[in-house]
């Protein structure tokens, strides 16, 4: 069994910029994401527009990727994200099954 | 200076309160009765109340979302089937003068409140397009109280109401959207080349492209479309049934809109605690523009030929502000505006105002301008 070490680019912020944000991750190298469904509280939690008074308001999305994939990623976000937005972002190191996939040839 | 003009304003209470008569406050508080002590207020009340005391109703997100779907829907739907009958009636005479008047607000009201916010509020840029985003659009929700209020009354809307609130969902948000936008693009600028990074691409195109094409237009629209096409091609025998599902005054849609107000006094609740942030000035705002608008929307919609009940619930479409549609809109074309203000305004002020308050209020309007 081959694992790769890669990297988990992990961001969590309000509804209405993860799917912007995933995508953007697309055309700066990712292979694809998942968009979870979370509920919690942060510090400007207040600024979500979904109007619902249950259930999740706020989105976690992951994108498994090489260091320079990651890099560019994180810099985007922080750039265009994090002035206005309630969002968050983190990066993990992961041992991934199949890693040669995440790997732009 | 001051004293002077609160002595002459004691003095002439007398004479403005001489202006209603016994029989028409008698009236007015007849309206507010009618409209406030009906289950739809009422389940909005016990949403607040259930929040404030920290109560245990839980709405499901997913039943929530399936009832505006459905709300959506049957607006549309019995919309589409009315404007048929009138077009087979009538053809376009009796609906162009409306359809006019309706364009004419929609560009208006965001401006209007734009104007208020900016310069008698001194708001921001950003904030002041934001909210006027909101109110240049309307509520869906408000349309179905407005028109339940008018059906108990024994004074139905006229038909085509709801192709009026399906014009009015878009110009207010587009037209705020451009505003914003369009004056606050230097300040970025500005703010970009201080911090020595490119400017960020504006989302616009994407959030307007989103409003036109978002849930509450494709269904609203698509739904009017096919009550218009299947009321001319379908026999009435054939279409019964779907009447039967969607119609305004059934037991369903009366039923899952109690659910849907629910719903909204739970949200309106935890709004409650944000009015402390946003001020007097914008609780005034919230209270006073809906009242100005509506009454534009009253007069004018008398002149266009709207009866008594479609004048009332014009008022009301006019008047309301959208938490729908506008909010994420305005979350990404202005994202330094500040959401809590737009949304508690809209939701927390304007919506539960116009509920309460404002549908009885501009029933009297209408009536005052003449309409029968």
């Amino acid at each position: 069994m081959q694992l790769y070490p890669l990297k988990l680019v992990t961001v969590v912020g309000e509804s209405v910029i993860m799917e912007d944000i995933a995508k953007e991750a697309v055309k700066l190298g990712a292979s694809g994401y998942s968009l979870i469904d979370v509920t919690g509280q942060g510090s400007r939690s207040a600024r979500n527009v979904l109007v619902v008074s249950s259930g999740s308001k706020t989105v976690k999305a992951e994108f498994v990727v090489p260091i320079d994939i990651a890099e560019k990623i994180l810099e985007h976000i922080s750039h265009d994200y994090f002035e206005h937005y309630a969002c968050i972002a983190w990066l993990s190191d992961v041992q991934v099954l199949r890693g040669e996939r995440y790997i732009a040839k | 200076m001051l004293t002077d003009t609160f002595t002459m304003a004691c003095d002439q209470t007398p004479v403005v309160l001489a202006a209603f008569d016994a029989e028409q406050v008698s009236r007015i508080l007849k309206s507010l009765g009618q409209n406030l002590l009906t289950p739809i207020p009422l389940c909005f009340l016990l949403g607040i109340i259930c929040t404030r005391i920290h109560g245990g109703i839980k709405i499901p997100k997913e039943l929530y979302l399936s009832i505006a779907i459905f709300l959506l829907m049957s607006i549309g739907f019995i919309g589409g089937h009315e404007l048929a009958h009138e077009y087979q009636a009538h053809g376009v005479t009796t609906i162009w003068k409306p359809a006019l008047v309706t364009l004419l607000l929609g560009c208006v009201t965001p401006i209007t409140s734009f104007v208020v916010l900016r310069y008698l509020g001194g708001l921001s840029i950003a904030d002041s397009a934001g909210i006027a985003a909101h109110y240049g659009s309307t509520s869906a929700v408000t349309y179905a109280v407005a028109n339940s209020f008018v059906e108990q009354t024994g004074h139905a809307a006229n038909s085509y109401l709801p192709t009026l609130v399906t014009i009015l969902e878009c110009p207010g948000i587009a037209i705020a959207l451009v505003i914003g936008a369009a004056l606050s693009a230097r300040e970025r600028a500005e703010r970009a080349a201080a911090a020595g990074r490119p400017v960020k691409e504006s989302k616009l195109g994407e959030a307007l492209y989103e409003v036109i094409t978002g849930q509450s237009i494709m269904l609203m629209a698509g739904l009017l479309l096919i009550g218009f096409i299947s009321t001319i091609f379908m026999p009435e025998k054939g279409l019964e049934p779907f009447l039967e599902f969607f119609k305004s005054k059934g037991m369903l849609f009366r039923g899952v809109l109690c659910i849907f107000l629910l719903e909204m006094g739970l949200v309106a609740g935890e709004k409650l605690s944000d009015l402390l942030k946003v001020g007097p000035f914008l609780v005034a705002f919230g209270i006073l523009m809906p009242l100005i608008h509506g009454f534009a929307g009253v007069y004018l919609g008398h002149l266009a030929g709207l009866n008594l009940g479609g004048c009332t619930v014009f008022g009301a479409i006019v008047s309301s502000a959208s938490y729908i549609a506008a909010p994420p809109a305005v979350r990404l074309t202005l994202p330094e505006a500040n959401p809590t203000l737009s949304i508690t305004a809209a939701l927390a002020i304007t919506f539960p105002f116009n509920i309460a308050f404002g549908i009885p209020i501009y029933f009297e309007m209408a009536k005052w301008v003449g309409a029968t």
